[in-house]
Formats: structure tokens, C-alpha cells, sequence
């Protein structure tokens, strides 16, 4: 039973590593873009990563206020994607 | 008296998310869900409370659908990403919805979007989506057979 | 009992970061940005709620936040998936070697 939470406790760790790598890579692709397009998926890609990382700090910590946060970051990374996609569409926001 | 059933799944959920079940919470959660409901006043709906059993039935079956597809578009996409080839043959399909209201049209093109390898791209005024698939050689056929299967779920569940 | 509910979050959280793994893999590799939405919208999703699987199981008063969460990301993410490619077609992006092509492409708003 005691091996077992710390085995998943160094899960925890190296999956949060790679989720840091993997936001590395998708800022660059944000960075270095092909057309605004990709630049805004990289974004999205971003945001969906930031979620990620902070469900496993909500896991490793033991603390449920993270879940809060997530909850808060989901529904602002919403409306703030739909916004960008139509000012990218239209070229005017309303 | 249609209000009174808004107020008790809006209640739940602030209670839920705050975590504190004390009688002071849910006084303070009751005006709060009182507030919002003055502030949007939901437009009233006929209740067909003879026909709730078979809606509940199909809202089951179509939950459990979108659960499979989801799992198997994770699968797929995985699957070819993965593959070194990237077997792709990419292409846009012209799929008619047929549904009366617009809320069908909707769900119908979420829960497409959801089916493995394709994706909704734009919609025009008749209801017609033009979806984005990963594999576009794909039989015609099928497609055109979940869509009416889908149409006839929705159709139960807002009737 | 413990030792199952652990063995499932262990399970979710392996699985999940597979997952991210092959969408990132997928935001490279793929040739355009048609394809890159599958990649991004479906797998990018699925291994934020595999996360939450493991966060519903893990901890002992996460269940209703992360049921929550996780329907509030399956309703909203094909959303968002549709909203980036509206753009990208209403701006007249190419389709690489695409094999069949129903939509043509009008110019409603610039001209």
C-alpha cells in the first residue's frame, strides 16, 4: 500500500514533466507559425496544456482549489478562442 | 411553477461547487439562484410529462453513443498519427442535416464532430454541414445512416 | 477498495499523458491545418480528461468538480475545434491534396 502512493506520486512528477516539455514545443509552434491559423491552434493547444498542468498540481498537492482555477481557466479560454477565431474570420469582433 | 423546477439543478450546482452544505450556504445559494433566473427569465415550455419516459430513454441511448465515438475518434486519430505513413486522404463531404430546428441542426453537427475523423466545417441556412474527414473515401452510405439514426434520437428527446 | 481506486488513477494518469503526447506529435507532423484540428481538438481534450479521471478517483472530494469539468470540456471543445476551422475557411486556406471537395469557396465578407 506504501509503495504503491509512491509510485504514484513519481508518476505524478514525470508527467508533469513532459506536460511542461510538450508547452515548450507548442509556444515555439506559436512562436515560429506558418499563418495565423496555426498560431491560434498552437494557442488553444497552450491553453489545453495549461489545464493539464494544473489538474496534476491539484493531484499532487492533495488541494481541490486548483480544480477551481481549471474550472475558471476552461470557461475563459472558451469565449476568449471564439472571440480571436471570429476577429480572425471577420475582421471585427461583434 | 416552472421556475420552481429551474431552481432545484441550479441549487445542486452551487452547492456542489462551493462545497459547504450549512443552512446559511444554501440560504444565500437560494438568492443567488433567484437572482439569476429574474435576471434571464427562461422562456416556458410545454411539458409533455406522458411522452418523458421514452425521452429518457433516448437521451440514455444517445449518451452511450457519444461515449463510443469519442473513445474510438481518440483511438483513430491516435492510430494515425502515430502510423509513419500518415495514411490520410483528406476531403470535404456535403452531409444534410434534415432537422426542423435549429437546436437539432446544433447537436447534430457537436455530436458529428464527435464521430471519429471528421469534423463540421461550415453550415449554410438549409441545414447542410460541410464536414472536414480524415478519410474521405469512406462509403456514403453509412454516414447518411448514422445521421437519420441521430435525427430520430433528437427528435424523441425535444419532442 | 483503496488499492483499486489507486490502481485506476494510475491507470488514468499514464493513459491521459499518452494522449497529450500523440496530440503534440500530431500538431507536427500533420501537413495542414484541416488535419492539425483533429489532432489538437480531439486527442488535446481526451488527456485533460483522463487527468480528471485519475483527479475524480485520487482525491477524496474532487468527484463533483472534476464531473463537472469534464462536461463542460466535451460541450465546449468540438465548439472551439468548429470556430478555428470557420475561420481558416473563411479566409481561403488550401487543402492539401484533398481527395473530394463539396464546398466551394464565395467570399462573403471581403470582396
Amino acid at each position: 500500500m506504501k509503495t504503491l502512493e509512491i509510485i504514484f506520486t513519481d508518476i505524478l512528477y514525470v508527467s508533469l514533466l513532459i506536460h511542461i516539455v510538450l508547452m515548450s514545443v507548442a509556444f515555439y509552434r506559436v512562436w515560429r507559425g506558418e499563418n495565423v491559423i496555426d498560431r491560434l491552434l498552437g494557442l488553444d493547444l497552450l491553453s489545453t496544456l495549461t489545464l493539464a498542468v494544473l489538474v496534476l498540481l491539484s493531484l499532487i498537492n492533495q488541494r481541490i482549489i486548483y480544480l477551481d482555477i481549471a474550472l475558471g481557466l476552461a470557461a475563459l479560454g472558451f469565449v476568449g478562442m471564439i472571440a480571436l477565431a471570429k476577429y480572425v474570420a471577420d475582421e471585427q469582433m461583434f | 411553477m416552472y421556475n420552481l423546477l429551474l431552481i432545484v439543478p441550479l441549487l445542486l450546482v452551487y452547492l456542489e461547487l462551493s462545497s459547504n452544505f450549512e443552512l446559511s450556504n444554501v440560504v444565500v445559494g437560494l438568492l443567488i439562484v433567484s437572482g439569476i433566473l429574474l435576471l434571464i427569465r427562461p422562456r416556458r415550455r410545454p411539458m409533455a410529462w406522458h411522452r418523458l419516459p421514452s425521452a429518457i430513454v433516448a437521451l440514455i441511448k444517445y449518451v452511450v453513443i457519444l461515449a463510443y465515438d469519442l473513445i474510438m475518434s481518440g483511438i483513430q486519430v491516435a492510430r494515425i498519427v502515430l502510423d509513419p505513413a500518415l495514411p490520410i486522404q483528406q476531403g470535404i463531404v456535403a452531409i444534410p442535416s434534415e432537422c426542423e430546428s435549429e437546436l437539432g441542426s446544433a447537436l447534430s453537427a457537436h455530436a458529428i464532430t464527435l464521430t471519429p475523423g471528421e469534423l463540421v466545417i461550415e453550415m449554410d441556412e438549409q441545414g447542410v454541414m460541410y464536414t472536414h474527414c480524415l478519410d474521405a473515401t469512406k462509403s456514403e452510405q453509412y454516414v447518411a445512416e448514422a445521421q437519420k439514426m441521430r435525427r430520430d434520437l433528437l427528435e424523441k428527446i425535444f419532442s | 477498495m483503496n488499492l483499486f481506486l489507486q490502481v485506476i488513477a494510475i491507470l488514468a494518469v499514464v493513459v491521459g499523458t499518452l494522449f497529450s503526447v500523440v496530440g503534440v506529435v500530431g500538431f507536427i507532423r500533420l501537413p495542414d491545418v484541416y488535419t492539425r484540428l483533429h489532432a489538437t481538438g480531439k486527442v488535446g481534450v481526451f488527456g485533460v480528461v483522463f487527468l480528471l479521471v485519475a483527479a475524480a478517483f485520487g482525491e477524496p472530494l474532487g468527484w463533483g468538480r472534476g464531473l463537472f469539468l469534464i462536461l463542460l470540456l466535451v460541450i465546449t471543445g468540438p465548439a472551439t475545434a468548429h470556430a478555428i476551422g470557420s475561420a481558416a475557411n473563411r479566409i481561403g486556406l488550401p487543402r492539401k491534396g484533398a481527395e473530394r471537395d463539396d464546398l466551394v469557396y464565395t467570399s462573403k465578407s471581403k470582396s
